[in-house]
C-alpha cells in the first residue's frame, strides 16, 4: 500500500508482498525487509537487451517483506498513481516505485522524446496497482479530453496515462534561424482522453535556446 | 498538490474549466488566461497549455506596435516573447516559487532574473542600477523567487543576495558597516576574510515610502541580459568615462590594495 509520508517522501506499507523500486532510493525501513537488484528493470534478458538497445535504462531492485519502507529520490516531489488496467507513460529517470505486480517495459515515442534529450523510447507500467512517480517541483496533472487538447513543453513532461494520441508540432520558422524564435520550437500536443503529468521546471531540452 | 496519507491519491487533475484565471495553480505554477490578449514573457517559460496560444519573438513586425508602447529595453528584447490567442496557458520557473502583483498606476524595479512575464498595459524599463528592470503603469506581472516573498516596509537594510525589487521609489543606496571595516586592521579584515568577516558588512539601504521585496533564500536566480546602455558619459553601467575625475579603469594587479587604500587613507 503506498502512501505520501510528505510530498518528498513515499512509504510503503508491505504485508509479504513486493514493491519494485529505483535502486539505492530506499531512505529507511521498518520490520524485515529484503532488497535484491533487478538487472534490466526485472524484464529478463529481452527486456534487459531492450533497455540497453533503447537507452531507457532502469536500475530497479525488489523489495520484499513485512512493515514499512521509506523511499525517497534527490528530494524530488512524489506523485501515487493508481492504474486500473491501464498503461502509464513514464520517463524511467522519473519513475520511483511500482506494485511489483505491475508490468514494465518499454516503447517507442517517436520524435518528441529526441526533442527532450531523453532518447526516443520511453517506459510503460502496466496492470493494476499503484506507482509513484517523481518531478521537478510538485506535478501537476492536466486533463486532455477530446473538446480540451493539450500542448505541452517537452522539457516539462514527466508521464502520461490514458488513450492518448501525440503529435509532434514545430514552432520553426525562418525567424527562428534569424535568432527571433518564440522560445517553444518543439512542443508536444495531446489529443484524445486522459491524463498528463507536468512539472514546473524544465530539463535542458535543444528546444529550450531556439 | 497532493493529499498526504491518502493512499493512492495522486494529485487533483486540473482541466481548462477547473484551471484558475490569471492566478496560481500551486505555489510554483502560475495560469494565464488569454482571451484573444497578448502577454509578454521570457523565453521558455511556457510548460503546457490548452487552446491555441502562439508565440513570437519581439522582433516579429506584427508586433512593432506593441513592442512600442510597452518595451522600452530594445537590446534585451531577444529573450522575451509574446504569447497571444486563446486559451489557459502554465508557466513556470525551475520549480522556484512564482507570485503575481497588480500593480495600479505604479511603478516596481525587479532583479531581471526574476521577472518572468508581465501584461502589456505595464511597459518595461530598464533601471539605471544595472541588472534590473523597471515596471510602470498598470497590471499584472509573474515573479519567480527562491522561496516565498517577504514585503517589507522602509527604513530597512538588506542583504544583496536576497533583494528581488522593491516598488514606489525608496531609494536603494549602499550600506557597509564602517565601525568594522574601519582600520588597518578592518581593512585586511576586508581584504583577506581573515580574523573574522562575518559576510554580512554590505547591505543595501532603503528609505522613504515604498515596498522592498524580499525573497526567503541568499541563493540568487540565474541573472538575464538586460541590455547595454548607450554608451554615453554619465549613464551607470554603459562603460563610458564618466568625465575627469574618476579613476581610470586599470586593471588592479594581485596584492595591490586597490580603492582600498582610498578609503582608508594609506
Amino acid at each position: 500500500m503506498f502512501r505520501l509520508q510528505s510530498s518528498k517522501v513515499l512509504a510503503v506499507d508491505m504485508t509479504g508482498d513486493a514493491v519494485k523500486a529505483k535502486n539505492g532510493s530506499m531512505v529507511a525501513y521498518d520490520g524485515e525487509m529484503a532488497f535484491k537488484k533487478l538487472s534490466g528493470g526485472g524484464e529478463g534478458i529481452r527486456g534487459m537487451v531492450t533497455r540497453r538497445l533503447t537507452g531507457e535504462q532502469m536500475t530497479l531492485m525488489e523489495v520484499k517483506g513485512h512493515g514499512t519502507c521509506w523511499f525517497a529520490d534527490r528530494a524530488a516531489e512524489i506523485s501515487l498513481v493508481g492504474l486500473q488496467g491501464d498503461k502509464l507513460y513514464v520517463e524511467s529517470s522519473n519513475l520511483l516505485a511500482t506494485d511489483g505486480g505491475l508490468r514494465t517495459g518499454t516503447s517507442f515515442t517517436g520524435v518528441r522524446g529526441a526533442s527532450q534529450g531523453n532518447g526516443l523510447f520511453t517506459t510503460t507500467i502496466e496492470g493494476h496497482g499503484q506507482a509513484a512517480i517523481m518531478s521537478d517541483g510538485p506535478a501537476v496533472l492536466l486533463r486532455v479530453s477530446p473538446q480540451y487538447p493539450l500542448t505541452v513543453d517537452p522539457g516539462a513532461y514527466v508521464a502520461h496515462q490514458g488513450d492518448l494520441r501525440q503529435s509532434f508540432q514545430s514552432g520553426v520558422t525562418f525567424r527562428t534561424l534569424l535568432g527571433e524564435g518564440g522560445g517553444e520550437a518543439f512542443q508536444i500536443r495531446f489529443e484524445g482522453d486522459g491524463l498528463v503529468y507536468v512539472q514546473p521546471s524544465e530539463r535542458n531540452t535543444i528546444a529550450g535556446d531556439v | 498538490m497532493s493529499t498526504y496519507g491518502t493512499p493512492g491519491a495522486g494529485p487533483a487533475a486540473h482541466d481548462p474549466s477547473t484551471l484558475p484565471s490569471d492566478d496560481n495553480v500551486d505555489h510554483y505554477t502560475f495560469c494565464v488566461e488569454l482571451t484573444g490578449s497578448q502577454w509578454f514573457m521570457q523565453k521558455g517559460k511556457m510548460i503546457a497549455y490548452y487552446g491555441s496560444i502562439e508565440f513570437n519573438g519581439i522582433g516579429h513586425g506584427r508586433l512593432d506596435r506593441l513592442v512600442r508602447t510597452s518595451f522600452h529595453s530594445p537590446l534585451h528584447a531577444s529573450d522575451w516573447v509574446v504569447a497571444e490567442g486563446s486559451g489557459k496557458m502554465l508557466l513556470a520557473d525551475r520549480a522556484f516559487d512564482v507570485n503575481s502583483y497588480d500593480l495600479e498606476d505604479g511603478n516596481l524595479t525587479i532583479r531581471s532574473g526574476n521577472l518572468l512575464a508581465f501584461q502589456p498595459s505595464l511597459s518595461l524599463k530598464q533601471s539605471i542600477v544595472p541588472g534590473f528592470l523597471t515596471l510602470i503603469g498598470t497590471g499584472k506581472f509573474v515573479a519567480a523567487s527562491n522561496g516565498p516573498v517577504v514585503f517589507m516596509e522602509p527604513p530597512v537594510r538588506v542583504d544583496p543576495q536576497a533583494l528581488v525589487g522593491w516598488a514606489d521609489c525608496p531609494s536603494p543606496c549602499h550600506h557597509y558597516d564602517h565601525g568594522y571595516l574601519t582600520g588597518v586592521m578592518g581593512g585586511l579584515r576586508a581584504l583577506t576574510g581573515l580574523g573574522g568577516a562575518s559576510g554580512e558588512e554590505h547591505q543595501f539601504e532603503f528609505v522613504g515610502a515604498g515596498t522592498v521585496l524580499l525573497q526567503s533564500s541568499e541563493t540568487l536566480m540565474a541573472e538575464q541580459a538586460t541590455g547595454v546602455t548607450p554608451g554615453e558619459p554619465g549613464v551607470p553601467g554603459s562603460g563610458a568615462p564618466g568625465g575627469p575625475g574618476q579613476p581610470s579603469g586599470a586593471p588592479r594587479l594581485p596584492g595591490q590594495l586597490g580603492d582600498l587604500q582610498r578609503r582608508f587613507g594609506l
